[in-house]
């Protein structure tokens, strides 16, 4: 690129944007971790600063005609040359901007959420340190600097679900979190690596240009895109690896908000569409990624029918609305998955803030407790909450309908008429489960008062500061729910702003399939129907359809078996077979050898010392013996 | 008679005399005389080869002097280590001093 004049402000605040979060990360960790407050607000400056320059680089490129590059070359090796840097286009915009907007309006929600808590500082680090890492990833020019962004991603996420460490389960979560999606990387890196090898640049341009094909062959392409694929079934959550993420909710709900719903889960996808040309060369990849997100889709959401743990709630429908976006993705509807992953965030994101007030107010996780203590009466939460399980059902006119149609429209232009009706019965059983949450903390069986009126009195003392809390964590509820509202009506412009100048790739509204639009909302409705029968109306029962059969139930509780599976796979073949193997071979090989190397070097010893009388004269006598026997040697 | 055989022949005389004396004396007074002993075979043989066969340059007879020097210096130093063992021992039977036998 020319660096001229005018260009400078983009790249100055790209800089900017990037580096500000690392800067205060560092801030953070070496001088002021005593200092809550000023950490928290060196956090949100960085943030704020970063939110401002993502919102003006995305103005001011608004009509982007060509991806704009920045790299510095960062190391040297013979032929292999490793640029660091930035590349701008339309994706890589959008999607910092999102990451840039989530992050501000997490972290100035958990200046309410985290107030008082003895690790605010250190928080506000890992939330910086995310902030920079996501940031940088996002804007990434070659796969090289994104793995290793993506990889800063997963660990900043790691000290997150792990931030109550104090907690065994929060650290076996984060733990869990980080093997899970390391074992997904692993993947991804050898997929990169085959790349490399055949290829030879990992430059994103170049990878989704045409003469990838032509490098290499069909084969090729296929095993890496489905390798690099693990590492978008890791991060996001997809079928055989999809059962960190509810785990992953031990960590703070803004965290929950932030990383495991809005952005880093979304980074999977994010990649997926980041090099979508590159996978979509190889149509049997992409049939095998539109099933496993089908499947994960499925999956999730029969999870989420069960559980009564309002954030397991949230990370179930966020596993199965990921399953949608790969499914769009996979189905070559390119902007239909990116528009339901800008949607998603903004929706999920208010689910979660929603649901912190809720347990921040409550003291508990379980929806129908916090009915029962009078959720209802927190009236924005509420609003909002609602609000977003209708975009998150796909009711119109909320964002999340658009979206929705825009992806049920790529799947239906797919010859096989399966995966159509599989999303539509996702879409069926989303509105379900997110609307039995909804009523069942609206219209509680039983109110208890008792509850409510003790913790009104307890809190009664600090009111005036609890109202201020209260405020700074519904302001960020109130800008979501906004943008909820209105991000639909932004379908045309957005798809023109990504697609328009993209000839490969094309997006599909629902204005091709008219009776879709129809079929698809009156199953969400119906979903939302049966929830009100079971939990809404008035002596409804409470229990769903599912939970009545008491086998299915069991299965969808105990998440399909996966996680006992992986115990099994654990128990049996890692520790029966591999590592009872490794063990013995270092017992028994290595240790014995080494034990009869010495033992053997020491009974030599004892053997040879009987040799040795003491006697001056004999050992002389050897001597001269020997020498003798040299110096005729020698001269004969 | 006076021929470099007969010299030869002495040192080498002289020399396992030493070597003899030094494995079969039980004494280490005995075992230092042999050592003189067999200095002494060295040094009559380099006298020897300087006076018949390269009498020019005195090398010989300046290594002979060196091996007289060297055999002071070896008896002094042996004499206090017989000193040393007879004190630890009461005894300077080399018999005596087996204690490295393994």
């Amino acid at each position: 690129m020319t660096s001229s004049w005018f260009q400078d402000p983009t790249l100055l605040a790209a800089m900017l944007g990037a580096l500000l979060p690392f800067v205060s990360f560092v801030l953070i960790m070496v001088f002021t971790r005593p200092y809550p407050k000023l950490s928290a607000t060196i956090s949100v400056a960085a943030v704020s600063v970063s939110l401002i320059c993502a919102l003006s680089l995305l103005g001011r490129h608004w009509h982007l005609e060509q991806p704009i590059q920045y790299t510095a070359r960062w190391m040297v090796s013979g032929k292999l040359y490793v640029p660091f840097g930035f590349m701008l286009d339309q994706l890589s915009l959008l999607m910092l901007t999102i990451v840039a907007g989530i992050s501000f309006l997490v972290q100035v929600y958990s200046l309410g959420y985290m107030a008082g808590d003895p690790g605010f500082a250190r928080y506000y680090a890992f939330q910086s340190l995310f902030a920079w890492a996501m940031m940088t990833m996002s804007i990434a020019p070659t796969m090289l600097q994104f793995y290793i962004f993506w990889e800063l991603v997963g660990l900043a996420s790691y000290f997150l679900i792990g931030f109550y460490y104090e907690k065994f389960s929060a650290s076996e979560a984060g733990k869990k979190a980080f093997v899970m999606t390391r074992l997904g990387d692993i993947a991804f890196f050898l997929g990169l690596l085959l790349v490399l090898l055949n290829f030879g640049n990992l430059n994103i341009l170049d990878m989704n240009s045409v003469d990838v094909t032509a490098r290499m062959s069909p084969a090729m392409i296929t095993l890496s895109a489905i390798l690099i694929f693990g590492g978008v079934a890791g991060k996001s959550a997809q079928f055989p690896l999809l059962t960190w993420l509810p785990d992953a909710m031990e960590g703070p709900t803004p965290v929950s908000a932030l990383l495991h719903s809005a952005t880093m889960v979304a980074a999977g996808v994010y990649m997926f569409a980041r090099i979508f040309p590159f996978f979509s060369k190889s149509p049997t990849a992409m049939t095998l990624f539109l099933a496993i997100g089908t499947i994960t889709m499925l999956l999730a959401s029969t999870m989420a029918m069960v559980t009564r743990d309002i954030k397991q709630v949230w990370a179930f429908s966020t596993i199965s609305q990921l399953g949608f976006m790969v499914m769009g993705l996979a189905a070559g509807s390119y902007f239909a998955g990116i528009f339901h992953l800008t949607t998603h965030a903004g929706f999920k994101a208010l689910l979660f803030l929603c649901s912190g007030v809720f347990i921040h107010e409550y003291e508990t996780n379980d929806f129908f407790e916090i009915g029962q203590h009078g959720g209802r009466g927190l009236k924005v939460p509420i609003v909002c909450i609602t609000l977003a399980a209708a975009a998150l059902s796909g009711l119109p006119p909320l964002s999340g309908f658009f979206s929705k149609e825009a992806i049920m429209g790529g799947l239906a232009e797919l010859p096989n008429p399966i995966w159509l009706w599989a999303g539509l019965l996702g879409a069926f059983l989303t509105a379900y489960y997110s609307f039995r949450l909804i009523f069942a903390i609206l219209f509680p069986k039983k109110i208890e008062e008792v509850h409510h009126g003790e913790h009104g009195g307890h809190g009664h003392g600090e009111d005036h500061h609890h109202a201020g809390l209260y405020w700074v964590m519904a302001w960020p509820l109130i800008i979501l729910a906004a943008v909820t509202l209105v991000l639909g009506f932004f379908q045309a412009p957005l798809e023109n702003f990504l697609v328009g100048h993209h000839g490969g790739a094309e997006g599909h509204g629902g204005g091709h399939h008219a009776w879709l639009l129809y079929v698809a909302v009156g199953l969400a409705l119906s979903g939302v129907g049966l929830a009100w029968l079971e939990f809404g109306r008035k002596g409804a029962s409470q229990v769903g359809f599912v939970e009545r059969l008491e086998p299915v139930k069991t299965l969808f509780a105990e998440r399909w078996y996966i996680d006992h599976f992986y115990r099994l796979f654990l128990d049996y073949v890692i520790y029966g077979i591999f590592s009872n193997l490794f063990t013995r071979n270092d017992r028994q090989v290595i240790d014995g050898g080494i034990d009869g190397l010495c033992r053997a070097t020491v009974g030599g010893g004892r053997v040879l010392s009987f040799l040795q009388s003491g006697m001056l004269q004999y050992n002389l006598m050897v001597m001269f013996a020997v020498l003798a026997l040299v110096a005729l040697y020698f001269f004969f | 008679m006076n021929s470099l055989y007969t010299y030869l022949f002495l040192a080498a005389l002289l020399f396992s005399l030493g070597i003899f004396g030094v494995f079969q004396r039980r004494s280490l007074i005995g075992m230092l005389i042999a050592i003189e002993l067999m200095l002494t075979g060295a040094s009559i043989n380099f006298m020897a080869f300087n006076r018949f066969l390269a009498p020019d340059p005195i090398v010989g007879q300046i290594y002979t002097l060196f091996i007289m020097g060297i055999a002071a210096a070896e008896a002094a130093i042996a004499l206090s280590i017989i000193v040393a063992v007879f004190r630890r021992l009461r005894s300077i039977n080399i018999e005596r001093a087996q204690e490295l036998r393994g």
